[in-house]
């Protein structure tokens, strides 16, 4: 809790004083557990994605003799997969703002300067650095996968440098924890890569960090002025259409591809399609998560609990496609579960002062 | 009209304090068809307004209830960036 929440000007009674220490305790914790939560929901959406891009047209598609040049199996079906999920998870946004009341307030709250600062930040956060992201990896290798876990090190700075927001010594090392974990579960992929433009991939790695950086901690933000569910509506437009009407038929272009054939085939795909309905439910979910936890608890920790998607996303994976599905390939290599220790052991620091909790524990005493 | 939280926000420069329960009352008249304007609701928009530097507490009670009342305001500055970003309370909805 900051400190301008907990400036209390007159003293109150102890009963009052214990009821607002009850009240506080409780928005704290709720606020961890959206966050905790957002980077759950993240890694079944990714698992979910995975499994409808791995079904009916998608198998086609991923095959060798489908057609498609390198460049289209790159970058126009990661582009397509996320552009279908982000536009059924604008959709699902849309029916549950409608369902709580929230509908008139999307184009009351787009029209407005935070409105246009968080679509701003949805498309920096959402093509732009899903871009750059699939480019690090095709230039670098998996080495990039722990590089992008950056991001929380990233939005707590900005929070920091622009908001004001805490950041000390303390909350550095646990985000550096929370790093090496991410770290430890990234470098299984790290052998069988042989990087040609390693340095390019990082640095497109970087981009892909400092984007979702930006995003979590300018949208976190935002969620103190726009209400989150309002928020993530104004996200997963935005990010839907300017897949679906810039990326793919950028992609489509440079991969001498079929993109609007591509983009039917995609939504009419019977075996896929319901997935990518569940998966745009999950990211829903994931998003709006993950901008209420950061407004909630701040940037650094908020974007450190969520920075679990990287436990998350390998284990949903491994559920959803290994054990339910019978993959081959996507079973949870041991390291990813002793990281996910040493990731929480990084989320707790940054949450808790261990002096404070050892000098409660004396009084207490 | 502007968004829900916005009158939220542009409702706390107005005033030196005010708790959930004075805001929901306020906003009622304009706002009261919004299912959103609980005094739940209400209170998880204040602190988390706190938490990002808008809004300070100012203080607590217990109400006849035995129920909490937390009251917020607006300091200068964080009046001074809601007035900013939402155009203030004068501003046309």
């Amino acid at each position: 809790m900051s400190t301008q929440a907990s400036r209390v000007a007159d003293i109150p009674s102890p009963a009052a004083a214990a009821a607002r220490r009850i009240l506080f305790r409780r928005y704290r914790t709720y606020g961890i557990a959206v966050a905790v939560l957002s980077g759950m929901s993240y890694g079944l959406y990714s698992a979910f994605m995975t499994l409808g891009m791995s079904l009916g047209v998608w198998s086609g598609w991923y095959e060798g003799d489908s057609g498609l040049s390198p460049v289209a199996t790159l970058f126009l079906l990661s582009a397509l997969g996320a552009a279908v999920t982000d536009c059924f998870s604008a959709l699902w946004a849309l029916a549950l703002a409608a369902v709580k009341g929230k509908l008139g307030d999307v184009p009351r709250s787009w029209r407005t300067r935070p409105g246009a600062i968080m679509t701003l930040a949805a498309f920096i956060g959402g093509p732009l650095a899903s871009t750059c992201y699939v480019l690090g990896l095709q230039n670098a290798g998996s080495v990039v996968v722990p590089l992008s876990a950056l991001c929380p090190a990233i939005g707590a700075i900005l929070g920091r440098a622009i908001f004001g927001q805490t950041l000390n010594v303390r909350i550095m090392a646990g985000i550096l924890i929370c790093f090496a974990a991410s770290f430890m579960i990234g470098s299984t992929g790290l052998t069988d890569d042989a990087p040609a433009h390693l340095f390019l991939g990082l640095a497109f790695g970087l981009l892909a960090a400092l984007g979702w950086g930006i995003e979590g901690c300018v949208c976190g933000y935002g969620t103190a002025l726009i209400d989150p569910e309002v928020g993530i509506t104004i996200r997963q437009i935005t990010s839907g259409l300017s897949n679906l009407l810039l990326l793919v038929p950028l992609f489509g272009w440079l991969g001498g591809a079929d993109a609007a054939g591509m983009v039917a085939a995609a939504f009419t795909d019977g075996q896929s399609v319901g997935w990518f309905v569940v998966a745009g439910l999950c990211a829903y979910f994931a998003f709006m998560l993950w901008y209420q936890g950061n407004a909630m608890c701040g940037a650094a920790l908020g974007m450190a609990c969520n920075g679990a998607f990287s436990f998350w996303g390998p284990f949903f994976i491994w559920l959803v496609l290994g054990v339910c599905h019978g993959m081959e390939g996507k079973n949870m290599p041991p390291i990813a579960w002793l990281a996910s220790l040493v990731m929480v052991g990084g989320i707790f620091l940054i949450a808790v002062d261990p002096l404070e909790l050892f000098r409660r524990g004396r009084q207490g005493r | 009209m502007k968004p829900l939280n916005f009158a939220i926000l542009d409702y706390m420069t107005t005033v030196p304090e005010a708790c959930a329960e004075d805001v929901v009352e306020a906003l009622a008249p304009r706002y009261g068809r919004f299912r959103a304007l609980t005094v739940e609701s209400v209170r998880t928009a204040l602190l988390t307004a706190a938490v990002n530097g808008l809004l300070e507490e100012s203080r607590c009670e217990l109400d006849d209830d035995r129920d909490l009342r937390l009251y917020f305001r607006a300091h200068p500055e964080g009046a001074a960036t809601i007035i900013k970003y939402t155009g203030g309370p004068q501003s046309r909805d």
